[in-house]
């Protein structure tokens, strides 16, 4: 009883400090944009030219779907920040100084994600009802029907998420940036082996699709058994199915309640890997290493400064004079580009030069589909510092009160962002200079100014480094390795490229930027 | 070299004043800013470094509105916030060289500045390590030297002390009174005896308006006779803290030596020197009566 009290006021807390910050209402607003895009067709569930009537099981599918794969997704952005936001806050070491055990705090964190993530599905329940009373195909409202699809598919869903979201944050290498890019591709992974194998997935896809083309297949024994939750192609639905929903055998719902089973397991597992805000243990392991071994060598050399013999008059300094010369923009740029490179092991140097060459000596087709595309999804956590790192490391009132932030700062920022993408992707602009390929090098340039001016500009008005994390990484998916039309920003589709709304869109950026960190400052 | 703070007020959201009607005239020396938690020290500071706008009011940097040209002001800031963070990969050097280059500062004049500033802040042998690694009091000491990377004309230090040891807290005061002479310098601080060592100015600030300007001097003369050396029972203590205004207690064998803040001696205490916290004690009480009344 006493454990379940402590557990109670640890999730109460932590969910009521996340839902009373204001980026909580653009989580709504982000349910409930799925839930118009639902209900106005923008969001389509199709099986071929087929679609359901709107009865209470259809929409209360539709939407744990459309929980499912919307929600799963960015809603482990939204909740992977539940340790680190104890970190910050300082009150992880107040935690860390109770009896509180590792198993219930990572526990407690994953229960509070599922709250979050569960209000967000309780929205996406509600519109389900709305729709179904507005679009009136059929006034039977049965509750238990809309509802169990929620109960079943879209929470043990959600609480996969909220407890993977709980172990990157406590697994060193993946709680960072490297975790934001690798979480897309497990998402992917995990629906794509469902659909081919006809597994339960934790998305919960086949129990319904399956249950839809089972229906279907008996009234038009010609469907072909396409299923797919699309947006913007209702065009293409011609005919109506009445569907009544899944049979919620006990089969199915143990195995649906397995995945909750494994949400616990994952929650304990990262337990194993809490390292209860350990200040010796939060730190790059990368430094700590290298500390040791100085201090090894040569004494605690910080030690030895600390415990120096008295000096307490100061020494000269030099008044600077009216003759120091302003520094030029080039050398902000370089400190920028020095500053984004730095604490970057020296692998990712040789991968980064590695892809360069191969990207100059390869064919072209291959350079443009292969090797450019691998280019430019390597600096992806370089990049995703830009605009954000004043905000993440706390330097805002020294960088801030500085002359000229804004003019040259900002714009070195992005210069710096630039040159990343011209050095990384450079050897296949060199392939498309020699061969005359002044379309495609255009393109190349529009995607080396674009991707800087994406990452500038969710930076700057997030202040956290996540947004381009995941938004890139999902576009440079569909883009440049999927070529799905319109999102290829790096001309890696040939002939099908759009280099001047690129160019377009990254002068658009570079403005939203602009405007975005000019709100920052009180002076512009 | 003139800053002038006229009328400045600041609202934050939810209608709390921060500052109300705060004005101010300074010129070159060490203006010691006290008050307690959530006087508004930190706000004014702030809205003196460009950080945050003033809600009303305006202040002038040489004669120009600082709103209307804040570069101009940015350009001869030096600025060393309470809480501040660093860059962790980075080292002390390349830290400072980063800002060195936001300032506008040219390569050669930041490299012989920061070799500088580094042995000032007594750095020199940690200058490779990444600033990760570094404990609370030395990136505190990093923070001084960006501060005074652009030879600033105007200094602003919100609490510079807190995290040094003893050793650097006296190597800081000793530098903040050479530097003074030709700059303004503005110190926040909890510390009185930080103020007491530096300061040619001080500024008592309590629930965002000015109790006091004054000079050391000044305010010591405030409390000339009002401060007695009280040796009571231990028992009686308690009772005393009731009666009067107690600035410090200290226990010796023959009972607790108080020292107390009254117009006339409490049971046969005896007079003694009043220092600037006992001025500073005397004044807040003053001004919270005042304020009650």
């Amino acid at each position: 009883m006493k454990h379940a009290r402590v557990l109670y006021h640890m999730v109460r807390a932590d969910f009521l400090e996340r839902v009373r910050r204001y980026s909580f209402l653009l989580t709504l607003a982000f349910a409930a944009y799925l839930a118009w895009g639902s209900a106005t067709g923008l969001i389509v569930l199709r099986l071929g030219e087929y679609r359901g009537i709107f009865n209470s099981a259809w929409l209360g599918s539709m939407m744990t779907l459309v929980s499912t794969l919307f929600v799963s997704l960015v809603g482990f952005y939204i909740v992977k920040n539940a340790i680190l936001r104890d970190e910050q806050t300082r009150v992880g070491r107040i935690l860390a100084s109770t009896p509180m055990s590792r198993v219930f705090y990572t526990l407690a964190k994953a229960l509070s994600n599922f709250a979050v993530l569960g209000l967000m599905v309780g929205v996406l329940a509600s519109a389900a009802l709305l729709m179904q009373f507005i679009r009136a195909e059929d006034t039977h409202y049965r509750l238990g029907t809309l509802l169990a699809p929620f109960l079943w598919v879209a929470l043990p869903a959600m609480a996969i998420v909220a407890a993977v979201a709980v172990l990157f944050e406590t697994l060193p290498v993946l709680r960072g940036g490297v975790g934001n890019v690798a979480f897309f591709f497990v998402w992917v992974t995990s629906l794509a082996v469902s659909d081919q194998k006809g597994v339960d997935d934790f998305a919960g896809f086949f129990v319904i699709a399956r249950s839809m083309q089972e229906a279907l297949k008996k009234v038009y024994p010609a469907y072909d058994n396409s299923f797919s939750l699309n947006i913007g192609d209702s065009a293409q639905i011609t005919k109506r199915f009445v569907w009544t929903g899944v049979d919620w055998t006990s089969a199915i719902v143990l195995h649906r309640l397995l995945w909750v089973l494994v949400a616990l397991a994952i929650a304990v597992v990262a337990s194993l890997f809490f390292q209860r805000f350990d200040p010796a243990r939060t730190w790059s392991f990368k430094r700590v290493k290298k500390s040791q071994a100085a201090a090894g060598a040569n004494g605690d050399a910080l030690a030895a400064v600390a415990s120096r013999e008295s000096r307490p008059s100061p020494g000269h300094l030099t008044p600077l004079g009216k003759t120091s010369n302003e520094a030029r923009f080039s050398q902000l740029v370089v400190s920028e580009l020095r500053l984004m490179l730095k604490g970057q092991r020296w692998w990712w140097y040789v991968v980064a030069l590695g892809l360069l060459i191969a990207s100059a000596v390869s064919p072209t087709t291959a350079a443009r589909q292969g090797v450019l595309t691998a280019a430019w999804i390597w600096p992806v956590l370089v990049w995703s510092q830009m605009g954000a790192r004043e905000s993440r490391f706390a330097t805002q009132a020294l960088i801030f009160s500085s002359a000229r932030t804004l003019n040259r700062q900002l714009p070195a920022v992005w210069a710096a962002g630039v040159l990343v993408a011209i050095l990384t992707g450079g050897g296949y602009a060199l392939r498309l200079l020699v061969n005359g390929d002044w379309h495609g090098l255009l393109a190349w340039f529009a995607g080396a100014l674009f991707i800087p001016g994406l990452a500038l500009a969710l930076g700057v008005m997030s202040g956290t480094s996540k947004p381009f994390e995941a938004i890139y990484t999902v576009w440079w998916y569909l883009g440049p390795l999927n070529h799905a039309p319109g999102f290829d920003f790096a001309g890696s589709t040939a002939g099908a490229s759009r280099p001047a709304f690129y160019l377009a869109f990254a002068a658009a950026l570079i403005v939203v930027a602009y405007v975005g960190r000019r709100a920052r400052l009180a002076y512009a | 070299m003139k800053l002038v703070i006229d009328k400045v007020s600041k609202r934050y959201r939810g209608g709390n004043w921060a500052l109300k009607g705060f004005s101010l005239e300074l010129n070159p020396g060490v203006l010691g800013l006290l008050g307690p938690n959530g006087a508004g020290k930190t706000t004014l500071m702030s809205i003196l470094a460009t950080i945050t706008r003033a809600t009303e009011g305006t202040v002038t940097w040489n004669g120009t509105d600082v709103a209307s040209d804040p570069d101009g002001l940015r350009a001869v800031l030096g600025f060393l916030p309470q809480d501040f963070g660093v860059y962790p990969n980075l080292n002390a050097v390349e830290f400072l060289e980063y800002l060195a280059a936001v300032k506008g500062l040219d390569s050669a004049t930041s490299r012989r500045r920061i070799d500088e500033l580094l042995n000032l802040v007594n750095l020199t042998d940690v200058r490779k390590r990444p600033l990760g690694g570094y404990s609370g009091g030395m990136k505190q000491r990093v923070g001084i030297a960006q501060a005074l990377l652009n030879d600033p004309q105007l200094l602003i230090v919100d609490e510079p002390t807190a995290g040094l040891d003893p050793e650097e807290r006296v190597r800081f005061r000793n530098l903040l009174s050479d530097l003074a002479g030709e700059r303004i310098v503005i110190l926040s601080t909890h510390i009185v005896s930080d103020v007491e060592a530096t300061a040619t100015d001080i500024e008592l600030i309590a629930q965002g308006t000015l109790v006091a300007h004054a000079s050391p001097e000044d305010l010591l003369r405030q409390v000339e006779g009002k401060v007695w050396e009280w040796v009571l029972p231990s028992a009686e203590l308690n009772a005393a803290k009731q009666k009067y205004l107690i600035s410090n207690t200290a226990r010796r064998s023959d009972g607790v030596h108080a020292r107390v803040l009254a117009d006339t001696s409490p049971g046969g205490a005896q007079p003694v020197t009043p220092n600037l916290e006992d001025a500073y004690l005397f004044c807040l009480s003053h001004h919270r009566a005042g304020a009650a009344a």
